[in-house]
């Protein structure tokens, strides 16, 4: 196993810096560049004027040179600077990752836990009972409505209505301690976790169902094992191998990807820069952030293998 | 003795029996450049329609694009609604109905779409067949690419571009027609149109090119070079714990004589007067020469060297400058800096400071516009650009005097120092003007408005504090608490319901129907000079 982690640990890298280049030259390829964004549509600008910023921000060299520039600052661990504002990238992300991590680390952890016990005890209480009825329903409910929906309701009834929680931000110039900001990360996390642990659950049910299914069940139960040692250390470890793997792939997508959770609850985060960065096409920020997740992909990629092998033991590593 | 040559020129061209003559016939091989066709659009869309079912009401269908007001020409056709005429007209025209036009637009929000499909179904009714579709990449290319030749071929597909005027000046609703300029009007120029624009920007008194100005929206709305659709209103969106002590609304979309200082806030539990606004930076403050009038980081922090009217109708005296005197061939320009003024860090601000800036500003790459061409018209102005010259020539400075000669007239000189103010010298030299916007400087600006900056939290919130030093006294409100936002904030309207907003401005007809149910909130409706209109692409085809 340990030939396997370090061969797959060396491969991250030509994999992060070939993904990092495809990005790269597909953002390239899109029409415009960050000056071009940087303008009204209603206004005209001295063309020479351009080409000159162009030039002093080093968008008029060839795409290899660029990519190369940007990708030698990261291996010496500097990100750059934004194209539209000069802020070094580095700031931005000390600024930025703690609201998003905050963010997807509780709404992942809640989700996975609630998700995968609720889809087991769906499946487990065979189809047509009322919980499992009651659960599919919520489960269709959750991967049904839009977050942005879901979050509206509950700010209309949690932050204006009851006024029990802030209708939204991160931050107040009152704040003074890190623990003071908990009542506006209440909201956001529990509707990212709720809307993920609808779909954590669907796929544990499934996935439990196919496990209960099996042979080796079948043959655990003739062996005279107690319901629930069949159920939970035979039927549960196996299920458990496809939620790891949705669930591990959802942090790296988490990073960017809670945009309109961030974008109804005023949150900070990492996604709506990067929808910011795409749209202004801020390359040194939307490679910063497409380099993180692409890490992230191929470490929880490795992670979720092992962790697989150790829980289902017909996994082998390497073979 | 200047300014009567002009006004007598003005008056002479405007007698000229040729203006306004619609030639019926397509001038190209694009049928859009035949006048009858672009009449037929015009009466084919029906604006008050648009405006009540599309705007909610919260919008005035236009018939020029100049704004209604002292500018509003009498003598305009309005094409009122009338599909039968643009029926005959387009058969007159020979119009096949078998070419699809295709119209573009940049606004990326559904009542641009709702908008689309209105004018489609209204063009369809009369038989031309339009699609269109959002520009995405390089809008501003997209749009203002021209021929080099006028008489060349169209360098862009689109038809119909979608899109709007926001104007500081009224010259600049129609600047961009000249002949060769690149912009998105779409009309290929006409030497009689190219002089009524030149007499329009010859004099600094805006009374005396009122009457071209005038002469050139006619012009337009016989030729139907630009189809106006409709005027947008400004709203005002203020809670009912603001005061404004008596001081004026204006156009919020610029810097005017709004007195900020002397508003008033009811003060919290604590006591302390705190306003709640939006509009806060997301990463960096923007440097305040490029969105004259963007709120909260830009209007609280800076001064001017002058100070507008309300509307921009005129000076309403000196920010600054205690005084200015303009010569009467409106080509020097004198202003005197107040005594005692100071940046924010405490520092006096000097006559050297505005000199410095103005020479900085003029190798800045996103200069306003107007105000860039203020600038560039100042004696040697374009040697210093080149770099040919060491200093602008037209620039010196006596005492606490500034003196600007400028090598022509131009029409917004004044307007243009009523939007435009100096930065402190200190942090900006060394700084190279084309990287003006990157530089550290915009993380915490040093300004010389009435409100300096506290704290950014960018991303989360700005917070501004009371200038002690402030000229026209330290402001009465104790914080300004500013979320941040992108323009067109869309958490404005549950912002404002849970008391997090007393100040802000918008022209979303959904967030103001919402505001209009908080009975702790009030909608002042502004009429700014904003025309949304229809660009007809007449280059060859």
């Amino acid at each position: 196993m340990l030939t396997y982690i370090v061969r797959r640990l060396l491969i991250i890298v030509p994999m992060a810096i070939g993904i990092s280049f495809l990005v790269y030259l597909a953002l390239d390829l899109s029409p415009g560049d960050a000056v071009s964004r940087m303008l009204s549509p209603e206004r005209t600008v001295d063309p020479a004027k351009l080409a000159e910023l162009r030039k002093a921000l080093g968008l008029d060299a060839p795409l290899l040179v660029r990519f190369w520039i940007w990708f030698s600052g990261v291996l010496q661990g500097n990100f750059g600077r934004t194209l539209t504002g000069g802020v070094p990238i580095s700031r931005i992300l000390m600024e930025r990752l703690p609201a998003t991590l905050e963010l997807s680390v509780i709404a992942l952890v809640l989700s996975s836990i609630f998700g995968a016990i609720l889809g087991t005890i769906s499946a487990l209480r065979r189809r047509g009972t009322t919980t499992d009825n009651v659960l599919t329903v919520a489960g269709m409910i959750g991967v049904s409505i839009p977050e942005f929906f879901f979050g509206l309701v509950a700010i209309v009834v949690f932050a204006l209505n009851l006024q029990w929680l802030p209708v939204g931000g991160r931050l107040l110039p009152s704040y003074t301690s890190y623990w003071d900001h908990i009542p506006n990360l209440v909201m956001p996390a529990l509707v990212l976790s709720i809307m993920m642990t609808a779909g954590v659950m669907r796929y544990a049910r499934s996935a439990m169902l196919d496990a209960l299914s099996r042979e080796f069940i079948k043959t655990a139960r003739s062996k005279g094992l107690p319901e629930w040692r069949v159920n939970l250390l035979h039927g549960f470890r196996v299920a458990l191998t496809p939620v790891i793997v949705l669930i591990g792939f959802r942090l790296p997508i988490l990073i960017g990807g809670s945009v309109i959770v961030e974008q109804v609850f005023q949150w900070p985060g990492l996604g709506s820069l990067f929808v910011m960065a795409v749209r202004n096409k801020d390359l040194p920020v939307v490679m910063t952030i497409a380099l993180l997740t692409v890490i992230l992909v191929l470490v929880v990629s490795l992670i979720v293998d092992i962790l697989t092998a150790i829980i289902d033991p017909r996994v082998r590593l390497g073979n | 003795m200047n300014r009567f040559l002009a006004t007598a020129a003005v008056a002479l061209l405007l007698q000229t029996s040729a203006l306004g003559v619609a030639h019926a016939q397509a001038l190209n091989g694009n049928p859009l450049s035949d006048v009858r066709v672009r009449q037929a659009l015009a009466y084919a869309i029906d604006r008050q329609l648009i405006v009540d079912a599309v705007f909610g009401g919260y919008a005035i269908a236009a018939d020029g694009l100049l704004p209604n007001g002292p500018f509003k020409s009498p003598n305009l056709n309005a094409y009122p609604y009338d599909p039968e005429k643009a029926k005959a007209l387009l058969a007159e025209a020979g119009w096949d109905s078998s070419r699809q036009l295709e119209m573009v637009f940049y606004y990326d929000d559904q009542i641009t779409a709702d908008l689309m499909a209105v004018l489609q179904a209204q063009l369809a009714e009369v038989g031309v067949d339009m699609t269109y579709h959002l520009i995405v990449g390089d809008v501003a290319k997209t749009l203002n690419s021209i021929p080099e030749d006028p008489k060349g071929k169209s360098v862009v597909t689109w038809d119909l571009a979608y899109g709007a005027r926001a104007a500081m000046a009224m010259q600049e609703y129609f600047n961009d027609y000249v002949t060769g300029k690149a912009s998105a009007d779409g009309f290929p120029g006409a030497s009689e149109l190219d002089e009524l624009i030149a007499a329009s920007n010859s004099s600094t008194d805006p009374d005396a090119n009122k009457a071209t100005l005038m002469k050139i929206d006619e012009y337009l709305n016989t030729n139907v070079l630009t189809i106006p659709l409709y005027y947008q209103q400004l709203y005002s969106v203020e809670s009912k714990r603001l005061n404004r002590n008596g001081e004026p609304h204006g156009n919020d979309q610029f810097n005017y004589d709004w007195n900020i200082q002397n508003w008033t806030v009811e003060p919290d539990a604590n006591g302390k007067a705190v306003m709640y606004t939006n509009a806060a930076p997301i990463d960096y403050f923007e440097q305040p020469w490029v969105n004259l009038g963007l709120w909260a980081g830009n209007k609280l922090i800076w001064a001017h060297m002058l100070s507008a009217k309300p509307f921009l109708d005129g000076v309403a005296g000196g920010d600054l400058a205690e005084s200015y005197v303009m010569s009467d061939d409106g080509k020097t320009l004198t202003m005197t800096l107040r005594d005692g003024i100071k940046w924010h860090d405490g520092d006096p601000i000097t006559v050297d400071d505005v000199t410095f800036s103005l020479e900085f500003a003029l190798k800045t790459p996103n200069l306003h516009g107007v105000v860039a061409s203020t600038l560039n018209s100042i004696e040697g102005a374009a040697e210093y650009v080149a770099g040919t010259a060491e200093h602008v020539a037209g620039i010196s400075a006596d005492g606490n005097t500034i003196t600007i000669k400028f090598a022509k007239v131009n029409a917004n000189v004044l307007l243009s120092f009523t939007q435009w103010g100096p930065f402190p010298k200190k942090y900006f030299e060394g700084v190279d003007p084309t990287l003006v916007q990157q530089a550290e400087f915009w993380q915490k600006p040093i300004g010389s408005g009435p409100f300096m900056v506290e704290e950014a939290k960018f991303g989360d919130f700005s917070s501004f504090v009371p200038f002690a030093d402030y000229y026209e006294g330290k402001p009465k409100i104790d914080q300004v608490i500013a979320w941040a936002s992108a323009d067109g904030d869309v958490n404005m309207v549950k912002n404002a319901a849970a008391n997090r907003i007393d100040f802000a401005i918008t022209k979303v007809v959904s967030d103001i129907e919402a505001i209009k149910a908080l009975d702790f909130m009030q909608l002042t409706p502004l009429d700014i000079p904003y025309t949304r209109m229809m660009w007809i692409n007449q280059y060859d085809k």
